[in-house]
């Protein structure tokens, strides 16, 4: 009798045991993690056109990193970040991505940096069946058909920028309120995905709000003589000129148009929020409006931590980049937490990865962070404008409908 | 309109400047250079690196650039066509010598970053980049409806000086009388005591150097700078340029320059800015099918 009593107390202690080692709840298993290596990659534009954009991006995972790696990492492992540079080149990017899913093994990772890139590496993510979480691209059929023009939702794409759909007829329309501009013209970077998707935003908005648009003036990317484009919109006296277009050219654009005496709006969108733009831009883009993802003056926790720590890290502001770039990590940091991972099975790993990034809830530098169901961000939008040092002033604030 | 004008002035200046060092290569040796684009962007960059990098005066650093850039000239003779020479290979093998030399000098800027091999000579891998504010005063003008930027307007007189400098040396010195006589008959001229291996390197020097100063003027005036800027601007350009004026006619690449800066400005105008990047190729079909010889492109003799 009693030693059958002993048999079933043994049976029932050793059930309670494996209970508790299978962490059960979604809470991940503390001691499989303890002493492991959690990889994440990132495909960033560290150079070329999107070279205003990537590092700040790449900065703001790396601090995240920091930070979560010095408070005892992901249940006890270390996340190991390898960032790569794309040059902002959509095949560069492509073969980077390669690279670290086949090779490097990351079980996912952000980017890249350029909507026109990731129309080359999301698919190839979704294929891979490897998480990818964009965090600045935001031109449209990002998510959740970043196969486009097939329509099938991609299960492993994640993006938590603000997109441009979102963020230029919120500007547009906001400017409208405020000032009621009659005409406009617009100046687009043709070969780019996100500038002629900004393009056609901005052309489906401006009737909404009474803005007769004199004239779309395309350009290519590549060209570096701008005076004739500008030349040709200045001389057709709109109240606004809107520019959609990446890197250095908004400032160039502006600088142009001041010099040939043209004193009304630029609108843009998320090309030009970067301290980068605005200090190139100097004085010329004084007033130039946008709406942005996030603000540097927001003052909840998890943006003023943010704030600080990148001040002390990098001993500059961050701009919206760095903080999505941050924010992308820890997303990625809380889905491996609850993902209960393996370690031994990285496809496997990698599907546990995405389903728990679908489930994210946390408190980010963007506010309360969740996704859509089709993994796209709902947040405010901060309508920001640049000060002609480099900064920016917020404007206006449009919560989420 | 006259805006306009003077947008295709500016950028038909540059033009003219990068294709006067073509084809007075093309005129020589029969063969294109098709490096010239590389070191138009080696000047451009050797000047920002000094400027932003190692603290240098504009000035110094533009001398400085355009040596380079002829410095780069010696090695294209030395390396891509001089022992192509010697084995007497056709003229396509130079051609493709230089575009593998133009391509290694565009993959050693775009790969200087902090910390790399070219870390002295580049620091900004594929980034566009301007020279910083204040490198030279640079004031815009207003005249009647017109906005000049000094930067710009300063372009148009460099470039006449030095291409009628150019024409003086070719047409009047004994160093012209000799590459002319190069160019229109090695053999005899070897013959005639001239050391041709000397006058082909004082070409690819001279050639080099007003490249290498296209692309210095090119970044101050257009502000920016990257490792591309040769192959995206005015590679292809080029060509068509002194395809328009002649292959080999100096003169002819000056008018073609300016000739091809108005012609885009005014399909821009025309037909909307999508046109302007066609109408090189557009010119360059049309000037071939119809008057394969250029503007002013006579028999080989009179070429330079």
């Amino acid at each position: 009798m009693n030693r059958t009593r002993l048999f079933g107390w043994l049976v029932a202690t050793l059930l309670v045991a494996a209970c508790g080692s299978t962490g059960g709840g979604g809470g991940g298993n503390a001691n499989s993690y303890s002493g492991k290596t959690i990889k994440f990659g990132a495909v960033l534009s560290i150079t070329g056109a999107g070279g205003v954009y990537g590092p700040q991006s790449r900065d703001g995972a790396k601090l995240a990193v920091k930070e979560i790696n010095a408070s005892g990492g992901v249940n006890g492992a270390q996340i190991e970040l390898t960032v790569e540079d794309d040059a902002s080149d959509k095949a560069q990017s492509q073969q980077k991505a390669q690279t670290l899913i086949t090779s490097n093994n990351v079980l996912a990772f952000l980017g890249p940096t350029l909507s026109n890139s990731a129309v080359a590496v999301h698919p190839l993510a979704e294929s891979l069946k490897t998480p990818v979480l964009a965090v600045s691209t935001t031109g449209i059929h990002i998510v959740p058909d970043c196969k486009f023009p097939e329509t099938t939702p991609c299960k492993y794409v994640f993006r938590d920028s603000l997109g441009e759909e979102t963020a230029i007829p919120a500007n547009i329309k906001a400017y409208a309120a405020d000032s009621h501009p009659k005409t406009g013209v617009l100046l687009v970077a043709q070969d780019d995905k996100f500038s002629s998707d900004g393009g056609t935003i901005v052309q489906k908005t401006v009737a909404q709000y009474n803005i007769d648009l004199l004239k779309t003036i395309p350009f290519s990317k590549n060209d570096a003589d701008l005076s004739p484009y500008v030349t040709q919109a200045v001389q057709l006296k709109p109240d606004v000129i809107f520019i959609t277009s990446l890197g250095g050219i908004p400032a160039k654009i502006m600088t142009a148009a001041r010099n040939q005496g043209w004193q009304g709006q630029f609108l843009g969108g998320n090309g030009f929020n970067t301290a980068t733009v605005s200090k190139q831009a100097g004085a010329a883009g004084t007033g130039a409006r946008s709406a942005s993802a996030w603000y540097i003056g927001n003052e909840f926790a998890s943006n003023k931590d943010f704030v600080t720590a990148y001040k002390n890290e990098y001993s500059k502001d961050p701009d919206q980049f760095a903080a999505q770039g941050y924010t992308g990590l820890k997303i990625l940091a809380d889905a491996a937490k609850r993902a209960n991972l393996t370690f031994t099975d990285t496809a496997g790993d990698r599907d546990k990865l995405r389903a728990a990034i679908e489930t994210v809830n946390i408190q980010s530098p963007l506010g309360p962070f969740q996704f859509t169901s089709s993994h796209d961000v709902k947040q405010t939008v901060w309508i920001i404008q640049m000060d002609g040092a480099g900064g920016f002033k917020l404007v206006h604030e449009v919560k989420a409908s | 309109m006259y805006q306009q004008i003077v947008n295709a002035i500016f950028i038909g200046s540059i033009y003219a400047l990068f294709a006067v060092g073509y084809t007075l290569v093309f005129g020589i040796l029969d063969i294109l250079n098709l490096a010239h684009s590389a070191v138009f962007m080696l000047g451009a960059a050797t000047t920002y690196t000094l400027v932003v990098k190692y603290g240098q005066v504009f000035w110094v650093a533009s001398v400085v650039g355009i040596a380079a850039s002829a410095l780069m000239g010696l090695v294209i003779e030395h390396v891509c066509l001089r022992p192509l020479r010697r084995r007497q290979a056709p003229p396509i093998a130079a051609l493709i010598s230089t575009i593998g030399l133009a391509l290694i000098i565009v993959a050693a800027v775009e790969q200087g970053k902090q910390g790399s091999l070219f870390s002295w000579l580049w620091v900004d891998g594929a980034n566009s980049v301007a020279f910083p504010a204040g490198t030279i005063p640079n004031p815009t003008w207003h005249v009647a409806d017109l906005s000049l930027d000094a930067s710009k307007v300063v372009i148009i007189p460099v470039s006449i000086a030095l291409m009628l400098v150019l024409g003086y040396v070719m047409r009047y010195t004994q160093i012209g009388r000799g590459l002319r006589a190069v160019a229109e008959n090695p053999r005899a001229a070897r013959l005639m005591g001239l050391d041709v291996d000397r006058m082909i390197t004082l070409t690819l020097v001279i050639s080099s150097a007003l490249g290498g100063l296209a692309g210095i003027l090119f970044g101050v005036a257009l502000g920016d700078i990257s490792p591309y800027i040769g192959r995206d601007n005015v590679e292809v350009r080029g060509l068509a340029v002194i395809v328009l004026g002649g292959m080999g006619s100096i003169p002819g690449a000056v008018i073609g320059g300016y000739l091809l800066g108005l012609v885009e400005i005014m399909a821009l105008v025309t037909f909307g800015s999508s046109a302007r990047g066609g109408v090189a190729f557009a010119a360059l079909f049309l000037m071939l099918v119809l008057r394969p010889q250029g503007l002013f492109g006579t028999r080989l003799r009179e070429r330079i």
